[in-house]
């Protein structure tokens, strides 16, 4: 360390005279306006003309001092505001009530346009004869840019809300009269006198398509909560074995039909923290997609599970899907062959991955043998590690 | 208390269907519109139905604010109460209701039936 005394920059004004003194702060006040970067300061003859120019004038407006110097101030503004006299106009207000401030668009050499905040100050001297006016103006435009993104992020959040609140009372609307219907048709096939079988079989198809229809609206809604956050877990412990077994339970007719046989091996129970119905969504997905692509061929489900996390392998010995599609199926509207050939929204994987990943886990195709598709899903034992929203 | 269910239901055709099916096994069945019509019934009925079968929404009065007049009467706070809804996500609405169970729209038969061998 130096321990010479701090060193302190002295003017001294040696003969004092009051207008050495004067022209000194004068030079120094020019200098500190000039050297001003984030206020554009300059002045304007009577006219309107640019006197002066200062560094925050070069960076606001992209004019150099030479090129600016002697121009009118009207190049700074926009055809609109010029065909409506505004710069004039500000300038004989400033005159007539000393001041004037305003704010708007103005033009950058290159052309672009900023939002500027202007104040213009009349000069005058001791007999109020109008010198020229002080100008100075600061770029607002970032402060204006995110004020109309905070709005336009404002309004867009509402609309989403509105969306949401709109899709979900549709869906509470389009379950309820679905709900008489299957009730209706479920007390029909229940009935102790029995139907014959072709009433049966009837009333069954209306069922199932009964079933369809409110699968169809929750997913639907599904789509819209996972495409919006709105998607919530509601973890409790369970035994994924069980609950795999009874997923498959449900689609026992649906197998028949299929002319699948559905196969669950376990190591055993599978105890775990997750969201029970959205878990058996994933496996219904899985399911459906199995006896829709593969019918006619065996589906097997296989559980194992290590301390940290549970896995679910589901196989069918369908014609698989290509490897470059592997990832495409699990996105929105995706599938995997064209949709002449099958039906549906396209949303039953990408659903099931953002059940799968909201637990922390994740779900891939993987290769296993010659043919068919093979789905593994990971999921730890616990959703509340997981990135669940 | 009774062998008779409460369906509080606004949706006639839901609400008939529930009827009959519980009456169909074996059960007496009553049902009414929304919540203030059956609070009027429960404060007339001479026996308390085992089981109300709860909408949440309904006109009037809905289904949240039956189970809270509910549970400040003393008579009637002690009878299960199952949610009945449209709404997909409502189990935690439900439970914080003091809900037994809840069967969401559209419930199958044998769901119901289980729910009403339960408590019945």
């Amino acid at each position: 360390m130096s321990s010479s005394p701090p060193q302190t920059e002295v003017i001294s004004f040696p003969d004092a005279p009051d207008a050495a003194r004067s022209r000194s702060m004068e030079e120094r006040f020019r200098a500190l306006v000039s050297s001003v970067k984030d206020y554009a300061i300059f002045m304007l003859d009577p006219s309107g003309r640019i006197e002066t120019w200062n560094a925050g004038a070069e960076r606001t407006k992209g004019y150099t001092a030479e090129e600016i110097i002697g121009q009118h101030i009207s190049l700074f503004y926009t055809p609109e505001d010029l065909a409506r006299g505004l710069p004039l106009a500000l300038l004989a207000e400033a005159r007539r009530e000393g001041r004037v401030e305003s704010e708007g668009w103005r033009v950058r050499k290159d052309g672009t346009r900023f939002w500027a905040d202007v104040v213009i100050t009349a000069l005058v001297d001791d007999g109020g004869r109008l010198m020229g006016f002080a100008k100075v103006t600061r770029d607002l435009t970032e402060r204006v840019q995110a004020h109309q993104e905070q709005l336009r992020l404002a309004h867009a959040e509402e609309a989403v809300r509105l969306r949401d609140e709109f899709l979900s009372i549709a869906a509470h609307e389009l379950r309820t009269p679905l709900s008489a219907v299957q009730l209706q048709l479920q007390s029909l096939l229940e009935r102790p006198e029995g139907l014959d079988p072709r009433a049966r079989a009837k009333v069954e198809r209306a069922c199932r398509s009964g079933e369809r229809l409110v699968t169809l609206v929750d997913t639907l809604l599904d789509v819209s909560r996972l495409t919006t956050g709105t998607f919530s877990l509601a973890p409790t412990r369970f035994d994924l074995t069980v609950a795999v077994q009874e997923v498959v339970e449900r689609f026992r007719e649906h197998a028949l039909r299929a002319g699948s046989v559905v196969s669950v091996r376990s190591e055993g129970p599978l105890e775990g923290r997750w969201d029970r119905l959205r878990i058996e969504q994933v496996v219904t997905n899985l399911l459906t997609n199995s006896l829709k692509y593969a019918a006619g061929t065996p589906v097997d489900l296989v559980l194992k599970g290590s301390e940290r996390e549970a896995t679910l392998l589901v196989s069918d010995g369908g014609p698989g899907i290509p490897e470059s599609d592997w990832e495409r199926v699990f996105l929105r509207f995706e599938r995997a062959t064209p949709m002449r050939n099958f039906g549906g929204l396209g949303l039953g994987l990408y659903v099931a991955r953002q059940i799968v990943e909201a637990h922390g886990g994740q779900i891939q195709l993987t290769r296993r043998g010659e043919t068919g598709a093979h789905f593994v899903i990971q999921l730890p034992r616990s959703a509340d590690a997981g990135s669940a929203r | 208390m009774s062998h008779t269910v409460l369906v509080v239901e606004d949706d006639l055709d839901i609400r008939q269907a529930l009827l009959e099916i519980i009456e169909e096994h074996g059960l007496s069945a009553a049902g009414v519109g929304d919540g203030a019509a059956a609070l009027a019934f429960l404060a007339r009925a001479e026996e308390l139905p085992c089981l109300i079968l709860l909408d949440l929404m309904m006109p009037v009065m809905d289904g949240a604010t039956f189970r809270e007049a509910q549970c400040r009467d003393p008579r009637l706070a002690s009878i299960p109460v199952v949610v009945l809804s449209a709404y997909r996500d409502v189990d935690h609405h439900a439970r914080g209701l003091g809900a037994v169970s809840v069967l969401k729209k559209p419930p199958s038969v044998r769901e119901l039936v289980s729910v009403l061998r339960a408590h019945c």
